[in-house]
């Protein structure tokens, strides 16, 4: 089954909100994202990635000063097969991570499910987050 | 180390968003829930309790028609030393789950830096994975 692994924060001080959730919760700090989409420090607790980012564009269409929980990621086994899936069910592709970037760590798709929330999904995982767990099957073998 | 194991949406139509996540992405309906405080479906992967709510109050500041993600929840394994924890830390207490025998939802609402909301727990999210701490104890 997929795996919820990447929950995003779009906020103002990202370094001030990141160091809040260090402290509180002993979240680790496993990385420092500067892209043409935001800026920001990715935190893990272990299993998840949570991104804690100033946006660059408004990609959820409630203007450049929204602050709260932007969207979430999904790890799937195989990223185009659930891209029809998505397409199949009425989900928006919005955008896909250049392919000349590096892949691994990041979203690779991105898609607005119903009443336009957004999601990733990717199939190599967020930096600090875990893998999805090994079949049974293929764990025995 | 405390684990994110809740994730909640605010939307219109939870009956449709709920059915969109199940097709998708395969989660399994865990739990419906009709409250004081939202009405909903709670979907999950095996380690997260996905949230589709439709909220009965403005828990966020963010007005009655706010769709979108709305907060998230951490499991901890102390509840009253994380509770202090994050006030300790500038975070602001919102409110206590009123139901005592309610178990499997938030215990503690807080707002973090910037207004974000986030619950905690001690119990797990219904459907949402343990710490592993209690695992290894639920196996020896």
């Amino acid at each position: 089954m997929p795996k919820l692994r990447h929950i995003a924060i779009a906020a103002e001080d990202p370094e001030a909100m990141a160091e809040f959730y260090k402290k509180a919760f002993d979240f680790v700090e496993v990385g420092r994202p500067n892209g043409v989409l935001a800026d920001g420090v990715f935190l893990s607790d272990g299993t998840l990635n949570m991104a804690i980012l100033k946006f660059k564009t408004d990609q959820l269409g409630k203007g450049m000063d929204f602050r709260g929980i932007h969207h979430f990621g999904i790890l799937v086994e195989d990223v185009d097969e659930f891209t029809k899936r998505l397409d199949s069910l009425g989900a928006e592709h919005y955008i896909d991570q250049g392919h000349g970037g590096n892949q691994a760590g990041y979203f690779e798709k991105k898609f607005y499910g119903p009443e336009r929330v957004l999601f990733d999904i990717a199939e190599h995982g967020w930096a600090g987050s875990e893998p999805l767990p090994v079949p049974v099957k293929e764990a025995a073998e | 180390m405390a684990k994110l194991r809740h994730l909640a949406i605010a939307c219109k139509d939870p009956d449709a968003m709920a059915e969109f996540y199940k097709k998708a992405f395969d989660f399994e309906l865990v739990r419906t829930s009709d409250g004081p405080l939202a009405y909903g479906h709670h979907l999950s992967d095996g380690t997260i309790d996905l949230a589709i709510l439709r909220f009965k109050t403005d828990q966020i500041g963010k007005g009655m028609d706010y769709t979108g993600l709305h907060h998230f929840g951490v499991l901890v394994e102390d509840l009253d030393e994380a509770a202090e924890k994050v006030g300790a830390h500038g975070g602001k207490h919102y409110m206590d789950q009123a139901d005592q025998e309610r178990i499997g939802g938030f215990e503690v609402k807080m707002y973090g830096p910037e207004g974000v909301l986030f619950d905690i727990a001690e119990h797990p999210w219904t459907g949402s994975e343990a710490l592993p701490a209690k695992l290894e104890e639920a196996a020896d």
